[in-house]
């Protein structure tokens, strides 16, 4: 049965449809005639390189570009660091770049990349509200602490380096791909009681079961969320502290440090898994397709709803300046490509959200878009895009809808304007 | 005959020791092989799931994780690169040392130097020279001087201890024989160093072919294994890893068996069979 | 023809010592050139302010507490790794030389010691996890055992950790050039203090102790390089709980704060050589090599 769902999405977009669109768009782009279009891209090389985390670049997703695309895509993965720092210092060694909006702040002044037209890419309306003017995706929607991604995705000129007011103008920064909501992991079995609140990742129940993800920024505003949540401080915007309310954090940290409280600090992805499999820790700051990797091994996860909201992130890809002509119009139809639909269902398969729900909701059976998007009791087994069994029928999503969960944002990562003194003191935590 | 050997005061607890020490370097290997052969809902540790090659068939026919076998075949060659490149400038720097050339001692320390500054701060300074010459660093170029920048000193040191030793006689023996500077080179020098030069060869190659940190920044559009590995690590938990780490160990003991094998029976050929040789 | 000749001759010194030097000069005083400018530059929070010079990256760092406590841990795991990588490498140094008769045995067990090395250290790094975790073999051991009735936490993300990995992939720098001095020794100096009646302690003490001394110094060297500058294994066993310099050095890099990042950097490096300065003042290496 798995399999007819994974057919369906590869034949639901086939290649002669996609060279017609992107005839169009490669025309409007490159500033070309459309005239002979597939022959001038059959006789260029012409190649798409993608840098970014391996969550969105996978074999199986460059598989479906290169056969839907008359180019040829090449992703590589690499760690967020990696992306930042060769997109500042190597621009020319990819063709686009995907790094996480939290960098933004970063990666946009300074001038090594170009705004995307967005007149030029059809699917933009398709992307929802939180990247443009609102700021959120539905009107009733929570706008979150910290840097909302409206905030810096828009710009005034094709190579300036400010931030313009969201949906001023025409020029966006950095194209919006994916996004998703976090919160803690925990272990149902093990803890035997219902969690609610943020609070209890500093509860002394689990001294000694718990754990923070090593990043600062990241870890830093889970732990903020914890205090918040136990009465302990009122901040002023959780996505950027001052001083005073970092010194709070930390030193609260290495006190919880001191008593032993912490298990351990995750850095890698794999350790994240190994702790909550082992039992080792039984709440910590966790990352969804973690949750996903415990759950497969038999083991019981919840990826858990929390009062107090979620802690949300997204990527998206940048053009390095130097793209243009032939180039650049591949770069648009691969973008365009990304949010028709195919590789909405791919990522939504494995938890995540393309920014264009509603070209999604075109390649996803409607029993997985009820799992997946509606937070409905599963009305068939639900499998992942590789084949794996991850729920049953009857089971619900943890956290159930896309609106309870992006429509609860308490704070967007975020890098802080104290973000060096952050990582002092983060260090000094570290070392304690 | 066997000899009875007299052993030294200590020996047997120097050779429970070293037998000992091998355990403690193989048993996270014999765990990576052990565990590489789980079934699909494996983890990455302990209890061990199912019994299966389903590992083994992911690396070569990758579905989820990385492509790991350009990444590997790139680690080779350029680990191969490396150690070439290694023996040659650290050889004739040998030479060159021998004779207390002007400013010997500021070139010592530069190689001292390279060898203990911090890798990342030496990818990061590459990598913006690079960009400030309008230039991308890929694997064999920026990748390379990085990995060369690392190679470089313990080959350097190692022919420095080596040179050092060399009876500087035998080659005046062969000079006063009538042998030109090329020939001396050629059948004294280069034969008595040859364990030495081995030594770098190997260190060139190892230390390449396992390097992270100095490439990090400058690999390019391309990854090295340790690269790819390292990536995979900070973004999915698959023990795809360990069954990459059983087939590359496999792949280096067949190498070096089969160079041991192969070296074995060339010697004792050019002794003839039933010789004595320690 | 011979003019050529004559030319290789005269500056033969000069272009055997060239390569290394064109290669080191672009790959590391290039950079480490970059770097220090790029210590020199401020940072606002977000980026890089090219050209805008200021001293207030170092200043940062001699004004802190952390950059002492960072340094304090730096040098306990180094003292406790060189004292241990020390007793194991020249014990099995010893044994290979003086023990093991038959050459091809030695080169076979060297070679043995080599060969995990072509397992990627970051592969053999991962897989003490499954050794030392709670619910991992030493533990599953222990317990059954009955030594203790808890697993013992401490064995994972901890400074255990991470020393247990460092020894066991920083033994061999330590051992090979104390297995290339030792084998240098003149094995007729160690019979005649045999024959004169020396015990074995006596000769290990007065003997072969004083002549490996340079190899001491390299290994040390080695072992110093390499331990000063590891931010994954402390990453990884460490739980990211242990903070040294180049774990510090390595958050404000993948926070994209280079400035202050090259400032610690280039401290770092200082402070290693003259450590490494003071051992070769110590053992003149340069002399014995």
């Amino acid at each position: 049965m798995k399999e007819i769902q994974q057919k369906k999405t590869k034949k639901g977009l086939s290649r002669r449809g996609m060279l017609k669109g992107t005839a169009a768009v490669a025309g409007l782009a490159a500033g070309s005639t459309i005239g002979g279009f597939p022959t001038i891209w059959a006789q260029d090389d012409l190649e798409v390189r993608t840098l970014g985390m391996a969550v969105s670049n996978m074999p199986q997703l460059e598989e479906m570009a290169n056969e839907a695309l008359p180019f040829k895509v090449k992703q590589t993965a690499a760690s967020i660091p990696d992306i930042i720092t060769r997109g500042l210092n190597q621009p020319k060694s990819a063709d686009l770049f995907e790094p996480p909006f939290m960098t933004m702040r970063t990666m946009w002044p300074s001038g090594k990349f170009q705004a995307w037209d967005t007149t030029k890419l059809p699917e933009w309306d398709q992307v929802v509200d939180l990247y443009k003017g609102p700021g959120k995706i539905w009107p009733d929607a929570w706008y979150g602490d910290g840097q909302n991604p409206s905030t810096v995705g828009y710009t005034s000129g094709i190579d300036s380096r400010d931030f313009a007011k969201p949906g001023s103008t025409k020029w966006i920064t950095n194209h919006p791909v994916l996004h998703n909501a976090d919160t803690l992991g925990i272990r149902p079995d093990i803890i035997g009681r219902p969690i609610e609140s943020w609070k209890e990742l500093i509860n002394p129940e689990f001294a000694g079961r718990a754990a923070l993800v090593a990043f600062p920024q990241i870890g830093l505003m889970d732990a903020a969320m914890a205090f918040q949540a136990n009465g302990e401080i009122e901040y002023g915007d959780k996505g950027n502290m001052t001083q005073e309310e970092i010194d709070f954090s930390i030193d609260r940290l290495i006190e919880l440090k001191k008593g032993d409280h912490w298990r351990a600090l995750w850095s890698t992805f794999n350790d994240s898994v190994q702790l909550m499999v082992s039992g080792e820790v039984v709440i910590q700051s966790m990352w969804s397709p973690a949750v996903t990797a415990v759950r497969e091994q038999g083991v019981d996860c919840v990826y858990q709803d929390l009062k107090e909201g979620y802690r949300s992130w997204s990527l998206g890809h940048m053009i390095p300046k130097h793209i243009e002509g032939k180039q650049l119009g591949a770069v648009y139809d691969y973008v365009t490509w990304y949010h028709s639909g195919p590789a909405g269902a791919f990522f939504a398969r494995q938890g995540y959200y393309v920014v264009t729900w509603q070209n999604t909701k075109k390649y996803l059976p409607k029993a997985e878009w009820d799992f997946w998007f509606e937070g409905k009791p599963a009305t068939v087994d639900i499998y992942s895009p590789f084949g794996k069994k991850m729920e049953s029928v009857g089971a619900v999503r943890d956290g159930g809808s896309y609106k309870n969960r992006m429509g609860r944002i308490a704070v967007w990562n975020s890098v802080m304007e104290e973000n060096e003194y952050l990582t002092e003191r983060w260090n000094e935590f570290m070392a304690s | 005959m066997r000899e009875n050997i007299k052993r030294a005061p200590g020996y047997w607890p120097r050779a429970v020791l070293f037998y000992f020490y091998l355990l403690f370097l193989y048993g996270p290997i014999v765990i990576i092989l052990i565990l590489s052969f789980q079934d699909e809902n494996a983890s990455l540790s302990f209890p061990m799931q199912g019994f299966s090659i389903y590992y083994f068939k992911e690396v070569i026919d990758p579905q989820y994780i990385g492509d790991f076998r350009w990444p590997f075949g790139r680690s080779v060659i350029l680990g191969l690169i490396s150690m070439v490149l290694t023996m040659g400038i650290a050889f004739l720097a040998g030479l060159a040392f021998r004779k207390n050339f002007r400013g010997n001692i500021l070139v010592f320390y530069i190689v001292v130097a390279s060898l203990i500054c911090p890798s990342i701060l030496i990818s990061l300074g590459i990598g913006i020279g690079f960009a400030n010459l309008g230039l991308t660093s890929q694997w064999w170029s920026g990748g390379l001087g990085a990995h060369l920048s690392w190679t470089l000193p313990f080959g350097v040191l190692i022919m420095l201890a080596v040179f050092s030793r060399l009876d500087p006689r035998l080659e005046e023996a062969a000079v006063d024989q009538g042998a030109t500077k090329w020939q001396t080179l050629r059948n004294v020098t280069i034969p008595i160093t040859l364990p030495g030069l081995v030594g770098v060869a190997l260190f060139g190659f190892t230390l390449s072919y396992d390097e992270y940190p100095r490439i990090s920044n400058v690999a390019g559009e391309f990854n090295t294994l340790p690269v790819e590995l390292v990536n995979a690590l900070a973004l999915a938990a698959t023990p795809a890893i360990y069954a990459i780490g059983t087939m590359t160990t496999l792949f280096s003991l067949a190498v070096i068996f089969s160079t041991f094998i192969i070296v074995y029976f060339m010697a004792k050929r050019r002794q003839g069979f039933g010789l004595k040789k320690t | 023809m011979a003019g050529f000749a004559a030319i290789l001759n005269r500056y033969s010194t000069a272009l055997q010592i060239s390569p290394l030097v064109i290669t080191l000069t672009l790959f590391l005083v290039g950079p480490v050139v970059v770097i220090i400018i790029l210590s020199l530059w401020k940072f606002d929070g977000f980026m890089t302010l090219d050209g805008v010079w200021t001293f207030k990256n170092y200043i940062k760092i001699f004004t802190r507490s952390l950059t002492v406590i960072n340094y304090l841990e730096t040098l306990k795991l180094l003292a406790i790794t060189l004292f241990v990588t020390f007793i194991l490498g020249f014990t099995l140094a010893y044994f290979l030389v003086f023990d093991i008769v038959k050459l091809r045995t030695k080169m076979l067990l060297f070679l043995l010691c080599v060969v995990p090395f072509w397992t990627s250290a970051v592969i053999r790094t991962v897989a003490w996890i499954p050794f030392l975790g709670s619910e991992g073999i030493i533990n599953q051991a222990i317990m059954g055992i009955g030594l203790s009735d808890q697993p013992l936490k401490f064995l994972l993300f901890s400074e255990f950790a991470v020393l247990l990995s460092y020894i066991q992939i920083f033994t061999l720098f330590m051992m090979a050039p104390l297995f290339n001095v030792m084998a240098r020794i003149n094995k007729d100096l160690i019979e005649a203090a045999r024959d004169n009646g020396a015990s074995s302690l006596q000769i290990l003490w007065n003997i072969i102790l004083p002549l490996c001394k340079p190899g001491i110094a390299i290994g040390a060297i080695f072992v110093i390089a390499l331990v000063a500058s590891d931010f994954t294994a402390i990453r990884i066993l460490g739980g990211a709980k242990v903070g040294t310099v180049a774990a510090s050095m390595a958050n404000q890099m993948y926070n994209v704060q280079y400035p202050p990042a090259a400032a610690t950097g280039m401290i770092l490096l200082l402070a290693v050589l003259l450590l490494v300065g003071g051992i070769m003042r110590m053992v003149d290496v340069r002399r014995q090599l």
